[in-house]
């Protein structure tokens, strides 16, 4: 790092060049006066040898959060010689937006002395924020020269999509064989009584019905229903996205996504997903608090990825997608190519709830406001409308939400569809 | 409160022809575009408008001194050298710290050097204008033109002087 003059330099030899020339052409000593006081500032601004040492140190109150969550930068200033004016500039990603004090500061410090800077930034997307490190610039003498340099240590912090509860949860169809919160048809341990048969050897006095067995003179049992968990994958579209930054259809569905993972989960589910787009991937199904951490990571990276090869689901291994898992799909239904895999998924008889996500906002958002795009906009949602409704004839269970409101109101809907589906199953 | 200081710098900056000078229309106009272009630099934070306004009062006061023809006042050009290196170094620090955090301490520290180096012009100028009443005095039965050509000289030598010395810095700035 060394010191180098800055553009005020021109500004100053300007005008002294300018005072200089009347001076000569009109023979007055003043205007060359007016010049003294400026050369003198150039000769006592410039700066030579090595600028003055310090130590910074930058740190981050989280390495995770969730969007529009703040985290706090803190970095500390301590110099080893006189810091008379010192700048530092931390430059901020896009989507990231400043909440409470600046990224960039003016300090004067002396030696030996220690500063601390905060201030804090919140996430407005899903992102990986990546912060390189302060920008220090260390200025000389009313601003004539200046020394910069970089403190480089970079830092990363995962803005995770955010969720809100959700209290109607689809129930799936078919459980699976570990202990979870879905009652069962199966007999077995459990809570929820079943049916009542004559007693067997083997049977336990503690499920005696003493009132069937005083009616009916025989010992009679009661059976119970088992409580099971259930698997679900989510299968999320990322074939296409419409609107602004931040705010596409593929946020708004990662958003989703995310609140019923972390609904199923406290329920004990086994959660797997698959991002299905040009570039599919998957996570297993799995339960618990790493499973989560697991599953908003992938979340947190799924974009569109362009490519001209059609991937098929055929691609995904089973234990990916089990037998008897429940499948919520997660899709504007803006490409064929999704709503195919999608109609083969019901056909190969898995349990598959469609939400679809409306592109008409997202596009609005990102469209500029005019009476032709309100009436294209309105068309646009009849189309889709007609579109639904097609695919529910065909038998897909199909729940539209525009990502405004919480997917929560918009699963009641399917709820009620949906219990009597199962009732009926 | 910088855009304040920096009006009242800029309207001394305009003011200083007119007192030598208030009648002349052509000062007037002069003095009256220094003022307008260098609010609009004020307003903007622009040392390139600043720095136009400067010339513009430079050649207002020149234009001043040649129509009124008076006494030499060395005062008034060093007023007028101090005002225009402070707005100058005031413009340019306040362009650098819009919408950043400047606290206090920074703003009291960032006058006193500004004053100190001010001073020094100041203090040089007076010294310089004190050297130069003898060299007056020695020169007085030289001629017209070979006092022109030896201004013309010192003054290229100056500029050419100033440039090479920052233009050193510049070359010593590491490549990367």
């Amino acid at each position: 790092m060394t010191w180098r003059p800055t553009p005020l330099n021109v500004s100053f030899l300007t005008v002294v060049g300018w005072a200089l020339f009347l001076a000569v052409l009109t023979g007055r000593v003043e205007l060359a006066v007016v010049a003294v006081p400026m050369v003198v500032a150039l000769v006592a601004g410039r700066r030579t040898g090595a600028p003055p040492r310090w130590q910074i140190d930058r740190s981050l109150s989280t390495a995770r959060l969730l969007e529009d969550e703040c985290v706090t930068v803190s970095v500390t200033l301590r110099a080893e010689g006189p810091l008379p004016l010192v700048e530092l500039l931390e430059p901020l990603p896009p989507r990231v937006g400043l909440e409470r004090g600046s990224n960039h500061a003016f300090f004067t410090l002396r030696e030996g002395r220690e500063i601390g800077w905060t201030f804090e930034l919140r996430g407005t997307g899903r992102q990986h924020l990546r912060l390189a490190g302060p920008h220090l610039r260390v200025w000389g003498p009313l601003g004539l020269s200046a020394a910069e340099s970089q403190h480089r240590a970079p830092a990363t912090v995962a803005v995770y999509p955010r969720h809100a509860p959700i209290r109607h949860l689809p129930r799936p169809l078919r459980t699976q064989t570990f202990a979870g919160n879905y009652v069962s048809s199966t007999q077995g341990e459990g809570i929820e009584p079943g049916d009542i048969r004559p007693f067997a050897p083997g049977d336990q006095i503690r499920h005696v019905n003493w009132r069937a067995t005083l009616k009916l003179g025989t010992l009679h049992v009661t059976q119970h229903h088992r409580e099971r968990n259930a698997d679900v994958v989510l299968l999320l579209d990322t074939l296409s996205e419409v609107g602004p930054d931040g705010e596409t259809v593929v946020d708004v569905a990662a958003r989703g996504a995310a609140a019923l993972a972390t609904a199923y989960l406290a329920r004990k589910d086994r959660v797997g997903l698959i991002e299905y787009g040009g570039q599919p991937r998957w996570v297993r199904p799995g339960a618990g608090r790493a499973q989560l951490e697991r599953l908003l990571d992938t979340l947190l990276s799924a974009s569109v990825v362009f490519t001209y090869v059609n991937r098929d689901l055929d691609l995904v291994p089973p234990r990916i997608l089990p037998p008897r898992a429940l499948v919520v799909a997660l899709s504007p239904l803006l490409d064929r190519r999704f709503v195919r895999a999608a109609t083969d998924l019901a056909a190969r008889g898995f349990d598959l709830i469609v939400i679809a996500v409306s592109p008409v906002p997202a596009a609005r958002a990102a469209a500029p406001r005019s009476a032709v795009a309100d009436v294209a906009a309105r068309l646009w949602a009849l189309e889709r409308r007609a579109a639904l409704d097609e695919y529910r004839r065909r038998g897909l269970s199909v729940v539209e939400w525009d990502g405004r409101e919480p997917l929560d109101a918009a699963l009641a809907a399917l709820g009620r569809r949906w219990r009597r589906r199962v009732l009926a199953g | 409160m910088m855009r304040l200081a920096a009006m009242v710098l800029l309207a001394v900056l305009a003011a200083l022809p007119l007192a030598v000078q208030p009648s002349a229309a052509p000062v007037t106009w002069l003095a009256t575009a220094a003022l307008v272009v260098g609010g609009v630099g004020v307003i903007a934070w622009s040392v390139p408008l600043v720095t136009a306004a400067g010339s513009l009062a430079l050649v207002a006061y020149a234009l001043a001194l040649v129509l009124a023809g008076p006494a030499a006042d060395p005062l008034a050009a060093i007023a007028l050298g101090s005002t225009l290196a402070l707005l100058l170094a005031l413009v340019h620090f306040a362009a650098r710290a819009r919408g950043a955090a400047v606290g206090p301490s920074v703003i009291a520290s960032q006058v006193r050097q500004w004053l100190a180096v001010v001073a020094l012009g100041a203090a040089v100028a007076g010294v310089l204008m004190a050297a130069a009443l003898p060299v007056g005095i020695a020169l007085r039965s030289a001629t017209l033109p070979g006092v022109l050509i030896a201004a013309a000289l010192g003054a290229v030598l100056t500029v050419g002087g100033v440039i090479a010395l920052v233009a050193s810095e510049a070359s010593r700035r590491p490549r990367s």
